[in-house]
């Protein structure tokens, strides 16, 4: 997977979601910044300093097909994690241990990973992101293969880290739940990025000059009217996109005289229509 | 990327332990370790070579010292005078040919009540004389060496007694009957040896084969179970790729020497519990060369073997990209059964380091090696190691990030060149 100048910023205190199709180079600019391949060009910057090991051992990281060994157990395997992060065997084992209890995994420390339920599996990987206390969160796909009850709990999980000051990077397929769940978005799309930035500004830049419009009666008359072309139309209403200084007051006018009017509001676009949009 | 973040450039300095080379190699040492130690195939193969060993030195040896004890019931003065021979046999100078039998003797009155005893399992075997005829008498049959045994007496008590009519002195009957056995020298005396020189290198052979085998697939399969379930992702973020091969290496080639100096050790324990010195002194020779060989024939292969791992994407792939190096293990395996006669052959492939690992402590063994050639072929040996290391630390470096699918090795040493850090 090619990348093609994929710049982006990741600030503390926000969850920034990390949204593209199949095959977009999600996971290839993830693994970047984990230093996990290498890039041809450019620099990963950690607070203005290039990243190197050192800073990226006290990253957290996810990756997109769960990195854990399946025949050890779950205890073990975090005390080793932890060490290989740095930790010392006591505070690996004391962190491993209280991070298994606060994810409810308290009853199945001493059992193998593979025994457990692909759920509980994905619990430990997060335990094993969250061990060495990262200063980072990097997140491939948290959310994949997780019931509606366990994405709550992992919604939570990565809000308060990101309360708590650590900036969290995640990739999703789910758009609803990006847009529910993040401050700043990234879209990426074949290897560029097409847009970035706080969500709720993006959704404010591609709201645009669009107008839904329900009325009695129809909305056929909209093709004669000065400025405006007619975006899209079905049963839930019509949208128009409005000429730049064409009047939307003298509008809503028309639309009286053609019938009562129904809903008559500015759209603003959900994530999936951006991204739709962008994406195109 | 840019995190503009003051909580992580302050906590950036001093939370984590500063990162240390040896602590992390020997941590991803241990971790190997724990993992063989709780893998019951590896525990359960230790346990079958120990026990093979005990059983192939102490058993034999046992066996051969072994003395029988027979409770042998006798009817007759000729009778006792056999067996008081046989007693006496055991002490004088040809005892070597004798069996070592504990005679444990009860009389009987005539032979219906020895044929009782014998029959009643009250005694093994009954001797009863009818004037100067002896009968040796069994339920099933006569132990062999207790029949060796009355006959040897039996013959000298008839010796004794015929000289004793003859008229010769007690000095001529001694003469007579413990004759002064010929001394024997050897013009082209070899070491005293108690096994073969051709078994041992045998052995030493099969457990360097069977060790490197076991050894090698295990570093090649660790490698590629951290490559299927992509933890190797995670190690990579924490772990220079070198230090991670360096901790498989280690942690491996600890436990290799350790099991085969277990088994060794287990055998030479063995045998000084039964007594053979000769065979210690023989094989603990033998054995320092072989293990310094050993250890560094495994240091040679093991990167290679990790390779070997790394070049696959799954567990099933491991067969055909550790075909290769299976092959390298078995020449010098078939070049010690083959090639054993000293000669030019074994002397050029005692410097060729795939079977010098095997020829060169072979031909100490042998003794057809000054004492300065093992120095020279130890060192060839470990420049190619350290050759190995190189090419493949290179070679892991390149090959161990690609998950998706097979890894060519041309392939490999390209990414390596990429350079990560």
């Amino acid at each position: 997977m090619a990348l093609d100048r994929v710049s982006f910023d990741v600030r503390p205190g926000r969850l920034t979601g990390f949204v593209g199709a199949n095959g977009a180079g999600k996971t290839t600019a993830m693994r970047i910044i984990m230093g996990v391949l290498a890039s041809d060009a450019g620099t990963v910057t950690l607070a203005d300093r290039p990243l190197d090991l050192a800073a990226r051992r006290r990253f957290g990281y996810m990756p997109e097909e769960r990195g854990l060994y399946p025949k050890m157990r779950v205890l073990d395997q975090l005390v080793f994690l932890g060490r290989v992060h740095g930790l010392t065997p006591v505070l690996a084992r004391t962190r491993a241990i209280e991070l298994l209890e606060e994810l409810e995994l308290g009853d199945r420390m001493t059992d193998v990973l593979h025994t457990l339920s692909l759920g509980n599996q994905q619990r430990v990987q997060v335990a094993a992101a969250l061990l060495h206390e990262p200063v980072l969160l990097i997140l491939d796909e948290p959310f994949s293969g997780l019931d509606p009850i366990a994405v709550d709990a992992m919604a939570a999980r990565l809000r308060a880290r990101a309360e708590a000051g650590v900036p969290v990077l995640f990739s999703s397929h789910q758009l609803e739940l990006v847009e529910r769940l993040c401050d700043d978005l990234v879209v990426i799309h074949e290897g560029r990025i097409v847009a970035r930035g706080d969500a709720a500004q993006l959704q404010e830049e591609h709201a645009g000059t669009r107008i839904r419009i329900v009325v009695d009666g129809g909305t056929d008359w909209l093709s004669a009217a000065p400025g405006v072309t007619v975006v899209s139309s079905d049963p839930r209403g019509t949208v128009l996109e409005l000429a730049e200084g064409a009047d939307g007051q003298s509008l809503l006018l028309e639309a009286q005289r053609h019938g009562a009017v129904r809903e008559f509001g500015r759209v603003v676009p959900t994530l999936s229509e951006i991204f739709h949009e962008v994406t195109r | 990327m840019t995190t503009q973040s003051p909580t992580a450039s302050a906590v950036a300095a001093d939370d984590v332990t500063e990162v240390s080379r040896g602590s992390l190699i020997r941590t991803i040492a241990s971790r190997e370790i724990w993992v063989k130690l709780h893998d019951k195939g590896f525990i359960a193969s230790t346990v079958f070579f120990l026990l093979i060993i005990v059983g192939a030195t102490v058993i034999p040896i046992m066996i051969s010292q072994q003395s029988h004890d027979y409770r042998l019931a006798v009817v007759g003065d000729q009778a006792t005078a056999v067996v008081t021979a046989a007693t006496g046999l055991h002490t004088s100078a040809s005892s070597g040919d004798v069996p070592k039998v504990t005679l444990t003797t009860s009389s009987a009155a005539d032979r219906a009540a020895a044929e009782a005893l014998v029959r009643g399992g009250n005694a093994d075997a009954a001797l009863v004389a009818d004037g100067t005829a002896l009968t040796l008498i069994g339920r099933d049959a006569v132990p062999d060496d207790l029949v060796i045994l009355v006959k040897a007496a039996a013959a000298q008590t008839d010796v004794s007694r015929v000289a004793a009519e003859a008229g010769l002195s007690s000095d001529q009957v001694r003469q007579l009957v413990a004759p002064t056995p010929p001394k024997v020298d050897l013009l082209n005396a070899q070491p005293d040896r108690a096994v073969p020189p051709i078994l041992l290198v045998m052995i030493f052979g099969f457990l360097f084969y069977f060790a490197v085998l076991t050894f090698g697939i295990s570093i090649a399969q660790s490698v590629v179970e951290e490559k299927q379930s992509r933890v190797v992702e995670l190690l990579v973020a924490a772990v220079p790729v070198r230090w991670l091969l360096a901790g498989k290496v280690l942690g491996n080639t600890v436990l290799a020497v350790a099991q085969v100096t277990l088994i060794v050790g287990v055998g030479l324990a063995g045998a000084a519990l039964a007594g053979q010195s000769a065979l210690i002194s023989q094989v603990a020779g033998a054995s320092v060369w072989f293990l310094v060989f050993f250890l560094l024939g495994f240091l040679m292969l093991a990167c290679l073997w990790a390779v070997a791992g790394s070049l696959a994407s799954r567990v099933e792939d491991l067969q055909s990209t550790t075909m290769l190096m299976q092959a390298t293990v078995m020449v010098p395996f078939f070049a010690s059964i083959f090639v054993t006669e000293p000669g030019r052959v074994q002397e050029v492939l005692s410097y060729i380091p795939f079977t010098a690992v095997l020829l060169m402590p072979a031909r100490v063994i042998n003794g057809t090696a000054a004492s300065w050639e093992p120095w020279v072929a130890a060192g060839i040996v470990l420049a190619t190691a350290a050759l190995f290391v190189v090419l493949g630390a290179r070679l892991y470096e390149g090959s161990v990030l690609h998950t998706s699918n097979r890894t060519r090795l041309v392939q490999a040493w390209r990414s390596a060149r990429g350079g990560r850090s």
